[in-house]
C-alpha cells in the first residue's frame, strides 16, 4: 500500500456524532482510515470547538486535505471556510442522508474511505449568495422577484414560479435542467431557471417545456415589497436583495466515480 | 452581461425565455435562444433564434437564423434563415438572406433580401415590400 506521508489529513467530525449511537461507525470508520494508510488528526466538533478556528490551526500545521464528516450541513459549513484556502476537501457521509455524497459519488460510513484513498480530485464552481458559498443550488419560492443581468432584467409572469440558481442542480424541486445535464459544475456558469408551478397544495412542475434558462456569472436578486427567502443548498437560508455570482474552478473535491457530472 | 468575453455564455447553450417570464433590456447571446414569453428591447444572437406562438417580442432582433411562429414588433436582422410560420406577426423591417413563408403569415413592412448573399445562395423564396 502507498503511504500518503506527504498528504496531510484533518478530518472534523460534527457535532451530532458525539451521540453513542455513531460510536461503532466511526470506529469502522477509523479503522478503514488506518488499513488504507489514510490516518490523520481527528477534531470532534462540539459548542466549545469553532470549525473555523479548527481548520485554521490545521493549515497552519501544513493540512493539505480537509475531511467532513458528517451530513450535508458539515458538508457546506465546511466548504464556506475552506473556499478561500488552498485546501482539498473531502467526505464521509455518516447517517446515509447526505444528497451531495450521491452528487460527488461518495459512498456512506467507511465505504467512502476506498474514495478518499484514491484522491480523485476534480475542481468544481461555486455559487456565492452574498457571502455564502453554495455547490448545488439555491431557491426561491416567490414570484415576486427580479433577476437583473447585466444589461437585461427578467420576472415571472405567473404568480406560482419556481426560481433556481443551478451550479448541478440536483437538489432543488426542478430536477429537468440535471437531469438534461444543461448544468456542469465546472463551466464557470451558473443557471437560472423560472419554472411555473401547476398551484394546488403539491405545487407540481409544469414540465421543461414551459421553463426559462438564463446562464449567467453574475446577477442580481430584488423583491417587490416583503424579502424573499432563499433557500441554500437546501439548508441555509438567506434573504433578497442578493448578489449572486459564480466563483469558477474554486472548489478542490475529492470525488469517487459514480459522481452525478 | 456580455461586454468581456469572460462574461460570455457557454457555446451553444440554449438559452429559454419560457411563457412564465417577462424580459427587458439587452439581450446578447451566443448561442441558440427560444422564446415563449414577453420580451421588450433588444435581442441579439449570435445562433439560431426560435420564437413560440404565444412569444410576444417588442424589441429589434438580430440572429444567425430564425424561426418566428410568435409577434414581433421591432427590425429583424436575419444573417441566413428565415421561416415564418402561419401565426407569424412581423411588425417591422426584415433583412434577410433566405425567407420562407408560410400562409397566413403577416409582415407589416420592409423586406430586403441581401444582394450579395442571394446571388451565392441563387434562390430566395421571397423578395417583397408592402
Amino acid at each position: 500500500m502507498a503511504s500518503n506521508y506527504n498528504i496531510m489529513y484533518l478530518y472534523i467530525y460534527d457535532s451530532f456524532l458525539n451521540n453513542k449511537k455513531y460510536s461503532n461507525v466511526l470506529i469502522r470508520i477509523e479503522n478503514r482510515l488506518a488499513d488504507l494508510d489514510i490516518k490523520g488528526k481527528i477534531c470532534r466538533l462540539n459548542i466549545l470547538k469553532n470549525m473555523k478556528e479548527v481548520i485554521e490551526d490545521g493549515v497552519n500545521q501544513g493540512i493539505k486535505t480537509v475531511v467532513a464528516v458528517g451530513d450535508d450541513l458539515t458538508f457546506s459549513k465546511v466548504v464556506n471556510i475552506i473556499a478561500e484556502l488552498d485546501i482539498t476537501l473531502g467526505l464521509i457521509p455518516v447517517n446515509g442522508k447526505s444528497k451531495i455524497a450521491q452528487i460527488l459519488g461518495i459512498p456512506n460510513d467507511e465505504y467512502a474511505c476506498e474514495v478518499l484513498a484514491q484522491r480523485l480530485i476534480k475542481r468544481l464552481d461555486l455559487g456565492k449568495i452574498n457571502q455564502q458559498y453554495f455547490i448545488d443550488s439555491a431557491t426561491i419560492a416567490s414570484p415576486a422577484v427580479t433577476l437583473e443581468f447585466d444589461n437585461y432584467k427578467i420576472s415571472p409572469i405567473s404568480k406560482n414560479s419556481l426560481v433556481s440558481l443551478c451550479n448541478l442542480g440536483f437538489l432543488t424541486d426542478n430536477q429537468t435542467i440535471y437531469k438534461e445535464r444543461l448544468s456542469n459544475p465546472a463551466d464557470g456558469f451558473l443557471e437560472a431557471v423560472v419554472a411555473p408551478l401547476k398551484g394546488g397544495i403539491f405545487n407540481k412542475l409544469k414540465g421543461a417545456v414551459k421553463q426559462s434558462i438564463f446562464p449567467f456569472t453574475k446577477i442580481k436578486i430584488t423583491s417587490q415589497g416583503e424579502p424573499a427567502t432563499i433557500i441554500i443548498d437546501q439548508q441555509a437560508v438567506s434573504k433578497t436583495p442578493a448578489e449572486v455570482t459564480v466563483a469558477p474552478k474554486k472548489l478542490k473535491v475529492i470525488v469517487g466515480s459514480k459522481r452525478l457530472f | 452581461m456580455f461586454k468581456s468575453e469572460k462574461n460570455k455564455p457557454p457555446q451553444n447553450v440554449e438559452t429559454i425565455i419560457g411563457p412564465s417570464v417577462k424580459l427587458e433590456g439587452d439581450f446578447a447571446g451566443e448561442g441558440d435562444i427560444v422564446i415563449e414569453g414577453i420580451v421588450l428591447g433588444n435581442l441579439k444572437t449570435k445562433g439560431h433564434l426560435q420564437v413560440g406562438h404565444e412569444a410576444k417580442i417588442t424589441a429589434d432582433v438580430e440572429a444567425q437564423s430564425a424561426y418566428v411562429a410568435g409577434e414581433i414588433s421591432g427590425n429583424l436582422n436575419i444573417k441566413d434563415n428565415l421561416e415564418l410560420t402561419a401565426t407569424a406577426r412581423i411588425n417591422g423591417d426584415i433583412k434577410v438572406v433566405s425567407l420562407s413563408v408560410e400562409k397566413g403569415a403577416q409582415i407589416n413592412g420592409k423586406v430586403c433580401m441581401n444582394e450579395q448573399a442571394t446571388l451565392t445562395k441563387k434562390s430566395p423564396n421571397v423578395s417583397k415590400e408592402n
